[in-house]
């Protein structure tokens, strides 16, 4: 019998690099498929080509053993493929059968068939055992629910392959519980799942076979008795890679506290951080999608509100207020450069000044001539390419937009910068420069914050690691060497035996062995 | 249903609220004549209101219904006072007109990819404009013509005391409420609205949808032309200048919120009446007509503040209930 | 990185007074005689002066993004305002003063409290501004209670805007003074940048430590008090007061600063150009009614070079999509976070 689904040679370059290079990749009817890789090893990029939001440069796509082409959403659609994203796509002052039908309503005359719809969705969530009535109103669930109604839309529609994205980022334990059972039961009807995901314990625990994807290429297919969390780690992070790039040894650093967070919460986001930055650190703060530590930066710099807890500043207590953090020598890189990080209409002479008018202007009235010297100085000084401090930072590259934003920054005296994602999206010669920039500014005595989702830039930049999961703080990295096998283990609560750090915190006596699930 | 159902109730108590407040400061407006007086004054603006609840749902908006309102019903006036049409042949005409000129929004808005609000807005300037091309003119001055065809002023009369303009909104709205509950054009506005994104992902055409609601509007605004030259008897340059805002005005009391996705007819039509109440309230205290203008705009600021405070509030609360029931399901988030 | 087809860039600077030149050029062949007379060229000049000093205000909010519809009731207010106080006091020098201040007051208070809202309850620029156009028109019928107020005394008030300095009508020196102090505080000022700024990026602006409310606040409250300015122009133009006054001149507005390139989604736009814009509106409307064109068409011709400017405007905005714009006022996505 053929499989499912096949993906044969699949190459895809962007500008010239190659993100996938002759990608083998298949799925058997009634499969839990388990699709790994570290960031940038060309997941999401396969995803959107088997969805047809790509088009694939080479290959060849089969279904059912015959060989189909996916241009479009609709033509994965018509297949048979649904996908559940993290972004949720759904119209929440409609009801879960209005959105489970949306777009596929039967109508006589324009009119709905309520009746049967409200059947054949009912149908469906009794027969999986969702825990949502076919006539809520999808604004009063929770995310646990909205993504059932996800669920019950792909199967609406038949599908036979349904591709979860990072399905359990902002879901409890008990929830991920009851997701893992309507797996199981799409499984038992037939149904596959490609099933991506950061988690091992959940990897392990859910998954037929396992694909591990690692620059590009199929670096492995494990079966189901094949998948130890060690193995796989090894494999997504690559043999070689894991034993050379290890990290600098780790250290706490014997210079003064300049930041002390204490048992900051936020009710439904994060619990119980606590955290000391020295002066001169450069802290790396890892952690999987959802384990909240955008959201505990914004938090400190005050972008959001938190419930409770203190966070001092050199001694003090710190401002709420943005304007009076950056007074203090704060900085912040957001994560979503795009829509946080710039103005895309104005220069980058003008973007850099925004922070500046304290020194730059007097009187309320601009130094023009000032304000274009330290535009150029940090065009020079960061290598923006191309050259001109004129130019729409819009228009610019995504590294240099980033050298951009940090510009803006580095033109103050800084005693504390927090970089959310420093390199998303930027090439490899761009990140040495953002990197050599955050080193200089730690030599320099300016603590940086870094929150990263890519272990090789934390073990090469962090002198400290501090993991996040879950709204918590897990455990910390703060002497001898590491490997990035022991941050991503510890992202997915399982501590090696190469890791130094307490027990998590906040779940007493529960360290994990190998392959346990943590609850 | 549950925060629609809130907000109708809001609106309602509203409703109740000035009413009685009128009621009890003022001679004569618990009367059935001043009832159905409100009755009729809110419909001519409710009619249009229902398709501009339409748009609004779909998070657009529509700043030209007055003028088309002007321009429909001078071009009617016109008609009948140079070509002595039949009124069957000429209410025809006022449909076709209005219907038309929405088409002229839809396209502008979804072809020309112009933002709602200022695509009506100058397409407003136009209609406005055509008001006077359309003008009667004795001798190139405009002057103002009675109406005398009995076909279209029996439409601004009543039946047992009932105006019929009243009666033909309330049908409008019954229509209007099935549509946005009962078929897949109301399912699509909704999602339109309140998701653009997601309705496309989901096969929906959302262009077609925004133009769709557009035309209604200018139909709806057809038709609420015959019976503001039915009542009044003739057309003059001004007509329907400001009546955008208030239906816009009884859109947003009534419910629907700019952000789309929100509201229904039913809102709407309360919405209607209370500008109605407000007007006829109003002007039973025999105030100057400066500060009748100034009470009623004071009023619809207020209840405009409060339809955006509420809708933040009510946000919020929903976000924190949502994460509240979550963490009960599992002990963490 | 694409080359931008930017239309508006290719009207620079000196191509606007080229294609201004060609328009008059035009007109002045249809209408030998009749254009380019001294009378003509006053009449054109002392209207634009009116709505040309309130585009130095009204720019302010829509380079947020935003937009002002109260302008023509503002102008009408302060007006009404004004003459009154002078009439009822005696139509001293020391009544104008204190009747403009409290004009331009009556101005800056409408625009505070269309600030206010904007930022306080989110409620969207152009419903709040239409619907206080009401409220304001309401005031200036209660201030004239109705009736044309003459006033054409003092002297000081009348040379407002009857006047002549060096030749040149005085309300012209008021729009150019207007225009020369926008364009300062616009180009010159940290809150001129950061009007840019708010209008380009609200989020970013905030997370920089730009104090976003106060900036949309007082763009409003120089909206209110340029509207405001004008009213009083006009008011001593006319040598009356009147509640209609300024009506439809949101319209003229909206149109020279939509011409003369400003984005009505924030972020671009100069003065220069919303004041070359004023002069081809006023131009323009001149040229038809000159030429015969009825003054019912005016609204068409409005209409088109509105939408032709906001979709070719639009157009070059959609083609360059995957900027994400955040408007400082509405927030349509549904964020389903945990």
């Amino acid at each position: 019998m053929p499989a499912l689904l096949e993906m044969k040679e699949i190459e895809k370059s962007f500008n010239g690099s190659p993100v996938l290079k002759k990608v083998n990749f298949s799925v058997e009817p009634g499969e839990v498929h388990a699709l790994m890789g570290e960031n940038g090893a060309g997941k999401s990029t396969l995803i959107k080509i088997l969805t047809g939001i790509y088009p694939k440069d080479g290959g060849q796509i089969y279904w059912n053993g015959e060989p189909v082409s996916v241009e479009h959403r609709k033509d994965a659609a018509s297949l048979g493929i649904g996908v559940i994203y993290q972004e949720l796509s759904l119209i929440p002052t409609l009801t879960v059968m209005q959105n489970v039908m949306l777009g596929k309503e039967q109508s006589k005359f324009g009119f709905v068939n309520a009746r049967k719809m409200k059947q054949k969705v009912a149908g469906l969530i009794e027969k999986y055992g969702f825990h949502v009535r076919a006539d809520e109103v999808v604004e009063t669930l929770t995310i646990a629910q909205r993504q059932t109604v996800e669920i019950l839309k792909a199967l609406s529609e038949e599908s036979r392959l349904i591709i979860m994205d990072e399905p359990t980022a902002s879901l409890s334990a008990k929830e991920s519980d009851a997701l893992f059972g309507i797996i199981e039961q799409l499984r038992r009807d037939g149904v596959s799942v490609i099933y991506i995901s950061h988690r091992l314990e959940e990897v392990y625990r859910l998954s037929d076979r396992l694909t591990v994807l690692r620059d590009g290429v199929t670096e492995a297919v494990l079966a189901k008795e094949q998948i130890i969390p060690a193995d796989v780690v090894r494999l997504m992070i690559g043999k070689e890679l894991s034993e050379a790039t290890a990290s600098n040894n780790l250290r706490t650093s014997d210079a003064p506290v300049r930041l002390k967070v204490g048992n900051l919460c936020k009710k439904g986001v994060f619990h119980d951080i606590s955290f000391e930055i020295h002066k001169g650190e450069i802290v790396g703060f890892a952690g999987l999608v959802g384990a909240g530590r955008t959201e505990v930066m914004r938090c400190i710099y005050g972008a959001d509100p938190y419930d409770s807890g203190t966070v001092e500043f050199e001694g003090k207590p710190l401002a709420k207020q943005i304007t009076k953090n950056i007074a203090n020598g704060f900085g912040f890189v957001p994560e979503d450069r795009r829509n946080q990080g710039f103005t895309p209409l104005l220069s980058i002479e003008k973007n850099v000044a925004l922070t500046n008018y304290d020194t730059l202007a007097a009187g309320g009235f601009v130094k023009a001539a000032a304000e274009k010297k330290l535009g150029v100085e940090m065009v020079g000084r960061l290598a923006i390419k191309p050259g001109d401090s004129q130019i729409p930072v819009g228009n610019l590259s995504g590294g240099n937009q980033q050298k951009a934003v940090l510009a803006k920054w580095l033109s103050r005296g800084l005693k504390l910068l927090i970089i959310d994602e420093p390199t998303a999206g930027i090439d490899i010669g761009a990140k040495d420069e953002i990197y050599k920039i955050l080193e200089n500014l730690a030599e320099n005595g300016t603590s940086v914050i870094m929150v990263s989702s890519d272990l090789q830039e934390l073990l090469r930049v962090s002198q400290r690691i501090v993991v996040m999961r879950k709204g918590e703080i897990f455990t910390e990295f703060a002497s001898g060497r590491i490997t990035q096998e022991d941050v991503l283990m510890a992202e997915s609560g399982i501590l090696t035996s190469g890791a130094k750090g307490g027990a998590p915190q906040g779940e007493a006596g529960t360290v994990a062995k190998e392959g346990g699930t943590n609850g | 249903m549950r925060q629609e159902n809130m907000r109708r109730l809001i609106s309602v108590a509203s409703l109740v609220i000035l009413a009685l407040v009128f009621g009890f400061t003022s001679n004569g407006f618990f009367t059935a004549t001043n009832i159905l007086s409100i009755l009729r004054e809110c419909a001519i603006t409710g009619i249009i209101a229902i398709g501009v609840s339409f748009v609004i749902i779909t998070a657009g908006i529509d700043l030209s219904t007055g003028a088309i309102v002007g321009f429909v019903s001078m071009l009617c006036a016109n008609l009948l006072y140079n070509y002595a049409l039949p009124a069957g042949l000429v209410m025809f005409i006022s449909v076709l007109a209005g219907t038309v000129c929405g088409v002229l929004n839809g396209f502008v808005v979804t072809k020309l990819r112009v933002p709602e609000f200022i695509a009506t807005l100058s397409t407003q300037y136009l209609f406005r404009s055509l008001v006077f091309v359309f003008a009667i003119r004795e001798m190139g001055v405009i002057t103002n013509k009675k109406i005398t065809d009995p076909g279209i002023l029996i439409m601004g009369g009543s039946v047992n005391g009932v105006y019929l303009v009243t009666i033909t909104f309330f049908a409008l709205a019954v229509i209007g409420q099935v549509i946005l509950k009962k078929t897949k054009l109301g399912t699509y506005i909704y999602a339109t609205g309140a998701n653009r994104k997601s309705a496309d992902l989901s096969g929906i055409n959302t262009d077609n949808v925004r133009w769709a609601v557009f035309i209604i509007t200018g139909f709806l605004c057809g038709i609420a032309s015959i019976f503001e030259i039915g009542r009044i008897g003739s057309a003059t340059t001004d007509l329907g200048t400001g009546l955008e805002f208030e239906v816009i005005a009884a859109v947003v009391i009534g419910g629907c919120a700019f952000s789309g996705g929100r509201g229904d007819i039913f809102g709407t039509a309360v919405g209607a009446i209370f500008m109605a109440v407000l007007q006829n309230g109003i002007l039973k205290y025999n105030l100057p007509t400066a500060a009748q203008l100034i009470i009623k705009g004071v009023v619809i600021v207020a209840m405009i503040v409060f339809d955006s405070v509420y809708n933040q509030y009510m946000q919020k609360r929903i976000h924190q209930k949502a994460s509240e029931e979550a963490q009960a399901a599992g002990g963490e988030a | 990185m694409d080359k931008k087809p930017d239309i508006r860039k290719i009207l620079g600077k000196s191509q606007r007074i080229w294609i201004l030149a060609a328009v008059m050029l035009v007109l002045t062949l249809l209408q030998p005689g009749v254009f380019l007379t001294g009378a003509n060229m006053k009449s054109i000049l002392l209207s634009i002066s009116v709505y040309g000093i309130m585009v130095c205000g009204t720019i302010f909010p829509i380079l947020l993004g935003g937009i002002d519809l109260s302008v023509g009731a503002v102008a009408a207010a302060a007006g009404a305002f004004t003459v009154t106080w002078i009439v009822d006091h005696g139509f001293t020098d020391g009544a104008v003063a204190v009747g403009v201040l409290g004009g331009l007051f009556l101005g800056a208070a409408v625009g505070m409290v269309h600030g206010v809202i904007v930022t306080q309850f989110s409620v969207p620029p152009f419903l709040i501004t239409l619907a206080t156009q009401n409220i304001v028109y309401g005031v200036a019928q209660l201030l004239t209670e109705n009736n044309v107020i003459a006033c054409m005394e003092p002297a000081s008030f009348a040379f407002l805007g009857g006047g002549r300095l060096l030749g040149v009508p005085f309300s012209i020196w008021i729009m150019m003074i207007m225009a020369v102090i926008s364009y300062i505080i616009l180009g010159k000022t940290v809150f001129g940048r950061n009007v840019y700024a708010v209008g380009g990026n609200a989020e970013a602006c905030r997370l920089s430590g730009v104090r976003s409310r106060l900036v949309i606040i007082m763009s409003y409250v120089a909206s209110g008090l340029t509207a405001a300015l004008s009213g009083i122009v006009l008011a001593s133009m006319n040598r009356q007061a009147i509640a209609k006054a300024a009506q439809g001149y949101d319209n003229y507005v909206l149109t020279a600063l939509v011409v003369g390139g400003a984005s009505l989604m924030g972020g671009e736009g100069s003065i220069q150009g919303a004041i070359w814009g004023a002069f081809l509106v006023g131009v323009i409307s001149n040229g038809l009614r000159l030429v015969g064109v009825a003054s019912d068409y005016h609204g068409v011709v409005k209409c088109v070079v509105i939408l032709a400017a906001v979709a070719l405007d639009a157009h070059v905005r959609y083609k360059k999509s995957g900027l994400q714009k955040t408007s400082p006022f509405f927030k349509k996505k549904e964020k389903a976070k945990a």
